[in-house]
């Protein structure tokens, strides 16, 4: 029984930071902006988010800060696919060198030559946790799923959200209505950062309370994958990312059993699931139509 | 439409130098030279971890620190990004007029070796690697770590209330193991000494860097009445486990206690800069001795546990491990290094 | 528009997003309070003033520039190919095991190395086709997943004895009958050793001192078979035009399925090769435990995106990336600025490759401007 509420704990864990970048993911490819750039955004928020958290001594000022940091470095990324018509897998990979970049050179001069922040005092408090690490619940994977929620109302039950995805899916009609595709896809860019921001500071001030050159790795990628595994749906989007984070509990529970299992078999566990589960889901994955076309009036 | 690109252009700029001014640099950099003697010039190849890894590459460069302060050499670093860049790093630094190298781990053990046989006149240095086949201008490096381990295992044993503690690997390697099997047996003398019967879990993250599974696995292991673990590799994660289940934990080659005063109890010290520091500073004294081995341990000063340990370690337990220390040093006590000599050493128990 | 003048304008771009990136890097560095032109001199001293640096760079772009030519591959088919970090290391495992364990005259040997682990990587290659093919898995989501996957296989082979070199984190060496390096055996013998280092002439330092190896060759032999093969062949045609408009491809009878496997594995092929030719021709001829990623898949889709998406751009732009790579860390030593500061430039230049419709906006407005003079 304790194992069960460690293991969700553990799954919650992984997750929350996957689930925001991934929502940032749906957000942008939804409206038609495909969005690779989310590894270099996310280290860009962990990074802002646990320098700020360290100097204010707030960490959740140092969240908003993240999140803030994302959306202005995918201010790049939306000029370029959107004013631009720029290649959208060109300016993604770009701000992932940018976005690491940045980072650990900002690092360098703020922490006195050192790729890695000095922790904080304080990081993103528990919402419900007990002594015994069997109750445990990041504030962090609250607001994600939180999150999640929003998002699918917002573009299934909203006009705006319905205006969002037609920008993604047929942008020439929502041109018609009068409707900027521009203005649609500039802002869900932007969002996307914001919430790539945001997943990189759920890693940096809530699971650990500072940043490291490796804190991220590999994150966005993931959180890209779980995007397409979801099939670009709020809510299929995050149950991807928690057989993720599932699957990792699972490899650290049961690598702390009796079984005997080399541990690097162990380690490959969740990148096996995820690909025997999509055979077994067996389908065709359509993206948003437009996705990744720029839109030229 | 021209507008608004004309704008986006300035956004993009304006970015870029908001980037870049968010940042005054802080002090000058290490390797400026400035007024400093330049007699003696240093070099420090690091491994994939960096400079600033919080493990044996920035104890290394803090000895090179250590002598730049003291004596006014002239010290440098290059840092590897991947294996392939140990060759190229050596080459340049072989360029730079360098009287010394230094290399950080066994996995460059054979480039530096070959670094000096090309390289006659320059001298090399090699942690983590023993001495079979290495050449006359080069030294090597090995730290006994596992009598410090063996004694934070001790004070494991002493200090553990559910009689169940926990070790955290990385990935298995020769110096992985010295951290295993001295801590266990470690604890195994503790549980013999005390009488009762102490579990050891024991897992590894095959990660050096996954910082969130260090930090699941000691979760668990917390959760399943360990009180007192040991990690290594991504270490952070098991600080925070501790600190949010209030339990302890032990750190590892660095002092890190700042990080967590009441959760890390102590710390298994690998001096990788003791050594740095002592032997490159016989190359200037001119002591240097190439084609040796250095053997560094408890007698040595160059592992041991933290310093004034006695904030959460009990007096009277901290006084045992003194005695303990001793009978290592006079070699009553051998840590084993790995698995065979761990169950060597159970027998003599 | 004719092609010439298409390439014309790519080049344009290309030099002008340098320009650009070089200059918003120098502003970064005044602003952190280092010298622009201190930093790039050490960064250019550092890559041009002895031949054996250049021979450095040239090494250290082999693996990108395979790996670049894989993405590219698979991009003309419309695939996105994340996994070349994957397919780097199911060729160099495999050529690590046939290079350690079996025997075989010097150059045949060579040759089985690399026939195998190019083979077994287009393996893996074509089942992440099937897998897109049959079951509608995204071929991204599958290359992350065997990016992982083989990273943690390796780190599982190389503990297993039958591969495991005792007292090392690693695998046996290979033997020296697979080495591709230029005069490998002779140089490391102690003959070799004074021949070289006696004749005191640049050249002679640098075959002593670095691990030139004959991996570039087939690098750019690779490129221009790509570059032919798109060019003159109904194959190449085949295989892009189902990355063009997949649609029209299954109407004019091209069978879509089939082409998008052998684009996988062709692709995959490649990625392969540039492991096998790392094992093969640089030090220390052996897999060792990876702790991350070695990053050559994501080099590699950098340098195909500098390189405008051609075979033959990719040879320069793998040269140019990785000069770049390897000058950073003179910046770093000689200046104390970080490193880094390369991984911004090259993303600027990225960035700005991206958006070059920037510049022709901005040369149309100077001559509208000196027109109304």
């Amino acid at each position: 029984m304790n194992s069960i509420g460690v293991i969700l704990g553990i799954t919650l864990m992984y997750s929350a930071p996957l689930v925001f970048a991934a929502m940032g993911g749906v957000i942008s490819e939804k409206a038609g902006v495909i969005n690779i750039g989310i590894e270099g955004m996310m280290t860009f928020g962990a990074f802002t988010g646990a320098a700020t958290g360290y100097y204010l001594d707030n960490p959740w000022i140092g969240f908003l800060c993240a999140a803030l940091a994302g959306g202005a470095i995918s201010i790049l990324h939306a000029v370029a696919c959107v004013n631009f018509h720029a290649n959208q897998t060109i300016s993604g990979v770009a701000l992932n060198l940018i976005g690491t970049g940045a980072s650990l050179y900002l690092a360098r001069i703020l922490f006195d030559g050192a790729t890695q922040t000095l922790p904080l005092k304080k990081k993103l408090p528990k919402l419900v946790s007990n002594a015994d690490g069997t109750i445990s619940l990041d504030s962090t994977a609250a607001i994600a799923f939180i999150l999640v929620v929003l998002l699918w109302l917002y573009l299934y039950r909203t006009k705006g959200g319905l205006r969002l995805m037609a920008a993604g899916e047929h942008p020439e009609a929502v041109d018609s209505l009068g409707i900027s595709v521009e203005k649609i896809r500039f802002c869900a860019v932007i969002a996307s950062g914001i919430l790539a921001g945001a997943g990189g500071a759920a890693m940096s001030l809530a699971v650990v309370s500072s940043f490291s050159q490796t804190v991220i790795s590999g994150h966005g990628y993931i959180a890209l994958a779980a995007v397409i595994f979801g099939r670009w749906n709020p809510a299929s989007v995050a149950l991807a990312c928690l057989l993720f984070g599932f699957s990792q509990s699972l490899v650290v529970f049961l690598g702390n059993g009796t079984i005997t299992i080399p541990s690097q078999v162990l380690a490959m566990l969740p990148y096996v699931v995820t690909i025997i589960v999509l055979i077994v889901m067996h389908g065709e994955t359509r993206a948003p139509k437009a996705s990744g076309v720029p839109y030229e009036k | 439409m021209k507008k608004t690109r004309l704008m986006a252009t300035m956004i993009i700029i304006a970015c870029i130098f908001a980037m870049g001014c968010s940042g005054k640099k802080k002090g000058d950099a290490d390797s400026k030279n400035g007024d400093m003697k330049d007699d003696y010039n240093f070099g420090l190849v690091t491994g994939e971890g960096g400079v600033n890894d919080q493990g044996f590459n920035q104890l290394a460069w803090e000895g090179y620190k250590r002598l730049q302060d003291e004596f006014g050499y002239n010290v440098k670093y290059l840092e590897s990004k991947q294996e392939s860049d140990y060759g190229a790093n050596l080459d340049k630094f072989a360029d730079e007029g360098m009287n010394m190298i230094w290399t950080l781990g066994f996995t460059m053990k054979d480039i530096t070796v070959n670094a000096a046989k090309m390289n006659p006149d320059l001298k090399y240095g090699n942690i983590d690697s023993v001495c079979e086949q290495i050449a006359d201008n080069m030294v090597s490096v090995v730290f006994r770590a596992q009598e410090s381990t063996f004694l934070t295992g001790y004070i494991a044993g002493r200090m553990t209330e559910t009689n169940h503690v926990g070790f955290i690997g990385a990935m298995r390697s020769e110096v992985i193991d010295q951290f295993e099997y001295g801590f266990r047996a470690g604890v195994a003398y503790a549980a013999k000494e005390t009488g009762k019967e102490i579990d050891v879990d024991i897992q590894y993250t095959e990660s050096f860097t996954d910082t969130a599974k260090n930090k699941s696995i000691s979760t668990l292991m917390y959760s399943n009445g360990v009180d007192i673990i040991l990690p290594c590799g991504a270490t952070l994660g098991s600080i925070e486990a501790a600190k949010e289940m209030n339990k302890y934990v032990i750190g590892i080659d660095m002092d890190q206690r700042h990080l967590a005063p009441n959760q890390m109890i102590t710390v298994a010290m690998k001096n990788v800069d003791v050594a740095v520091y002592e032997i490159t500073k016989e190359l200037a004294e001119g002591t240097f001795e190439g084609g040796t081995e250095h053997s560094f341990g408890l007698a040595e000063g160059g592992v041991g546990i933290a310093p004034h340990s006695d904030n959460l370690v009990p007096g009277e337990v901290l006084k045992e491990v003194e005695e303990i220390s001793d009978r290592i040093i006079n070699g009553s006590i051998l840590p084993p290094k790995d698995e065979e000599g761990f169950e060597a050493f159970l027998k003599t128990l | 528009m004719n092609m010439e003048k298409l390439i014309k304008i790519q080049l344009t771009n290309i030099i002008l997003a340098t320009v650009v990136g070089f200059i918003l890097g120098g502003i970064v560095l005044v602003l952190t309070g280092y010298n622009p032109l201190e930093a790039y001199g050490a960064l250019f001293s550092g890559i041009f003033s002895k031949p054996k640096y250049i021979a450095q760079v040239v090494i250290k772009s082999t693996p990108i520039i395979l790996t670049g030519l894989s993405f590219l591959v698979a991009f003309k088919s419309g695939l996105f190919n994340m996994g070349a970090e994957g397919q780097y290391l199911t060729g160099s495992i495999v050529a690590a095991i046939v290079g350690s364990k079996l025997d075989f005259p010097g150059g045949i040997h060579f040759l089985a190395v690399v026939v195998s682990a190019v083979t077994a990587s287009a393996l893996l290659g074509a089942v992440i086709g099937i897998l897109k093919t049959k079951w509608g898995v995204n071929e991204v989501i599958s290359c992350i997943m065997f990016n992982w996957f083989l990273l943690y296989l390796n780190n599982y082979l190389i503990t297993t004895p039958w591969l495991k070199k005792p007292n090392a984190e690693a695998s046996y060496e290979i033997h020296e009958t697979a080495w591709s390096l230029v005069a490998g055996k002779w140089k490391t013998t102690e003959k070799g050793i004074a021949a070289l280092s006696g004749s005191g002439s640049p050249f002679a330092e640098m075959l002593l001192r670095t691990d030139l190896n004959y991996g570039i060759v087939i690098a750019v032999i690779v490129a221009v078979i790509i570059y032919i093969l798109y060019k003159k062949t109904t194959t190449g045609y085949r295989l892009q035009s189902v990355g063009a408009n997949i649609n029209a491809s299954r109407l004019s009878g091209i069978p879509v399925e089939k082409n998008i496997i052998c684009a996988m594995a062709l692709s995959a092929a490649i990625s392969g090769l540039a492991g096998a030719l790392t094992i093969t021709g640089m030090m220390p001829h052996r897999l060792s435990q990876l702790r991350v990623h070695e990053g050559y898949g994501f080099s590699g889709i950098a340098v195909a995106l500098i390189g405008a998406n051609s075979p033959i751009g990719c040879i320069f732009s793998g040269l140019f990336y990785s000069m770049l790579e390897y000058g950073s860390s003179s910046i770093q030593s000689k200046t104390g600025a970080a490193s880094e500061i390369m991984d911004l430039v090259i993303g600027t230049i990225i960035f700005f490759i991206a958006i070059s419709s920037l510049f022709r906006i901005v040369l149309k407005k100077k001559k509208g401007e000196s027109k109304h003079e």
